[in-house]
């Protein structure tokens, strides 16, 4: 078994009319077993930038800490929240120092930038960028949660279809895959407010 | 009435013909090799490929009333689920039922054979084979493929002319006897609650639901087992399929989630 | 093998853990206490390696003695746990201890608590937990009998099946349990449960 399937993960972003969505599974687990069904993998930046960490649980908190920090030390030099293209690169170049022994994570970045203009990204565990404007997925469901969104996203949706969407995606998809879901969480980020939910899914 | 002995035949005669013998040359026994410079990552790769329903919760127990048999519904492929509907449990005849842990086409088809063996029994003595003779005809069709790569984990419960009948049989060739046995990837989950929880003079009601419960339990902690626990009861009269659940409903009927403390009202934001 | 476990009640916590000392096939002692009292209001329970748990744990307990010392006020649990998973992440990448860990406290803010942390630097906060081949069966006995705001009867009663689960259904079952539990009384040792008794009284 990969290092990366470990503890298990979903994690996905998607893009609407000026706003996001990003959504993860709730379990923690040790390969087979399930120790938690509230873990967090995705965090809060700032109020207009979510980042979510897919892969070993360990790793994913300490690059959490690692990234907050940085962050902190960026908002207090520059008085200022950074943009998500810049947080991109920060996490970038925090994978790619750890070249040779990475962090075992595959981080997924949703932010809104200026004029409002969505922003996602995922990246590998050393930090090669891949920036798309429709979705991207990571985890142990990867694959489900590709096939999910392909065929359920539509271009331009608004905050409430975009969450039924995200949802929907995320359920049906950890309902493949043995090592996420127990439960979901997603977060809908609009210019003016972040909702957050935490979605009921299959206990097993 | 001829002993049947097919199953201690081993499946291919390791030598060649006698006439070939006669010729002078022992053709020592050949087979194609796969094309492959990896024969061993192949060969184990080949060997998953057939076993697919890796991960399994399965229970059964005798009690006051009878026998009570349990199973989830989860084919696993590694980290992929191929399917939440198998059916675990397998109807032998109307008194005997087989559950399946391992190799999904090795318990169907060993517990299909034994389904024959069982009415050709009945139908050269004129009565039902006991529990206890069913489950040694598998276990001693199991131990005569040992070694050659078959994968079941079963139990035989059923109800025979002497009352409840629990087996547990395995194709290492094991076969034990007793009153609670529990199966697979989850099966120590299964237990934790089912040791727990059981009681000889249990009422069916009761049974079924100890079965169900530690089903559900093993399906919250093993992620290969899932699905659908369906609850089966053996007594005098045959077995009957009392419930089956899908555990995803069940979670919620046993904690049912409490008026949100977790959500979160809106948040508004400051500007940017 | 080691079985180490524990769980929230109402008002305090408990952990107990398995007293075998064991190399291969060679059980050295059976009274070795593996859960460590690590100021007036924690207690942390370690399996694992037995160097690297002795090691680690008393490393853990001297330094969160010295903040005390330093600054006149103890570490609450939260802030201990995220020093041991630091300590352990950091030690992960070099020269890893193996040690799984159980951490129980009591705080007078926040109450009792337990945190999970395994030996890779997972930190989670759980309302039971268990380690070693003892999980498999003490979890779902745990999921199955508790409930929130347990008394510390009904706590004890629960930890002792387990107890009898693993003895009755683990190959390699340890003979004796020792079991403590942290209220804001402190930490202390509630009880032993022993089916073997070793030569020597206390344990060292």
């Amino acid at each position: 078994m990969s290092i990366f399937e470990y503890n298990g993960s979903a994690l996905v972003a998607m893009v609407g009319k000026n706003c996001f969505a990003i959504a993860s599974d709730r379990r923690l687990g040790v390969q087979l077993q399930t120790i938690a069904t509230d873990f967090q993998r995705i965090s809060k930046i700032h109020d207009r930038l979510f980042l979510g960490l897919s892969g070993l649980a360990t790793d994913a908190q300490t690059l959490y800490q690692r990234l907050v920090f940085r962050h902190k030390l960026y908002q207090l030099r520059e008085e200022r929240d950074m943009k998500p293209e810049t947080f991109a690169n920060l996490v970038s170049a925090l994978l790619y120092e750890k070249r040779f022994g990475p962090y075992f994570c595959q981080p997924v970045i949703a932010g809104l930038g200026d004029e409002d203009k969505p922003f996602i990204c995922t990246m590998d565990s050393i930090g090669a960028k891949e920036l798309a404007k429709d979705f991207v997925v990571a985890g142990t469901a990867s694959e489900s949660l590709y096939g999910a969104c392909e065929s359920m996203f539509k271009e331009d949706m608004e905050p409430d279809e975009l969450f039924e969407t995200v949802s929907q995606a995320l359920l049906s998809s950890v309902d493949r895959d043995c090592l996420s879901g127990w439960g979901g969480h997603v977060y809908v980020v609009t210019p003016t407010e972040v909702k957050e939910r935490i979605l009921k899914g299959r206990m097993d | 009435m001829k002993l049947d002995t097919s199953g201690l035949e081993s499946a291919e005669p390791v030598w060649a013909t006698f006439n070939e013998l006669a010729d002078g040359f022992s053709a020592a026994p050949s087979f194609e090799l796969p094309n492959t410079t990896d024969f061993d990552g192949f060969q184990k790769e080949a060997i998953q490929m057939v076993k697919p329903a890796k991960g399994t919760t399965t229970l059964a127990f005798i009690f006051k009333e009878g026998v009570m048999v349990a199973a989830d519904s989860r084919a696993s492929m590694g980290g992929y689920i191929s399917s939440q509907s198998v059916k675990k449990i397998i109807e032998i005849n109307p008194y005997m039922l087989g559950t399946m842990a391992g190799g999904a086409a090795d318990c169907q088809f060993w517990h299909r054979n034994l389904g024959i063996k069982c009415r050709l029994h009945e139908l050269a003595n004129k009565r039902r084979i006991s529990v206890t003779g069913a489950s040694k005809l598998l276990a001693n069709i199991l131990y005569s493929y040992r070694g050659m790569g078959l994968s079941v984990g079963t139990m035989i419960a059923g109800w025979d002319e002497t009352g409840p009948g629990l087996y547990y049989v395995d194709s290492e060739g094991g076969r034990l006897k007793g009153m609670r046995f529990s199966v697979g990837s989850g099966s120590p989950y299964a237990y934790g609650v089912l040791d727990s929880g059981y009681r000889y003079d249990m009422s069916v009601e009761e049974a079924a639901e100890l079965a169900r419960r530690a089903i559900y339990h093993a399906t919250f902690r093993d992620g290969a087992s899932g699905g659908v626990a369906s609850v089966y009861h053996v007594g005098p009269n045959g077995w009957k399929k009392l419930s089956g659940d899908d555990v995803g409903e069940l979670h919620y009927k046993y904690y049912p989630v409490m008026p949100s403390t977790v959500e979160q009202e809106m948040v508004e934001v400051a500007g940017a | 093998m080691e079985c180490v476990f524990g769980l929230v009640g109402n008002g305090f916590a408990i952990v107990a853990a398995d007293t075998s000392a064991v190399h291969s096939i060679l059980v050295h002692k059976s009274n070795e206490d593996k859960i460590m009292i690590l100021d007036s209001h924690k207690l942390i329970a370690a399996s694992g390696e037995s160097g690297d748990r002795v090691q680690f744990t008393e490393y853990i307990q001297k330094n969160v003695a010295l903040y005390q010392f330093r600054n006149g006020i103890p570490l609450t649990t939260a802030a201990a746990a995220n020093f041991t998973r630091g300590e352990l992440a950091t030690a992960l990448r070099k020269n890893p201890y193996f040690v799984n860990i159980l951490l129980a406290g009591y705080d007078k803010e926040t109450g009792p608590s337990l945190y999970y942390i395994d030996y890779i630097a997972t930190l989670h906060k759980v309302d039971k937990g268990a380690f070693g081949y003892g999980s498999y069966f003490s979890l779902a006995m745990m999921d199955r009998h508790y409930h929130s705001g347990m008394t510390v009867e009904e706590a004890i009663d629960l930890v002792d099946k387990c107890i009898m689960e693993i003895r009755s259904r683990l190959v390699v079952a340890p003979p004796n349990f020792v079991i403590k539990i942290v209220d804001k009384d402190g930490a202390r040792e509630y009880a032993w449960r022993e089916s073997v008794k070793d030569a020597e009284v206390a344990s060292a």
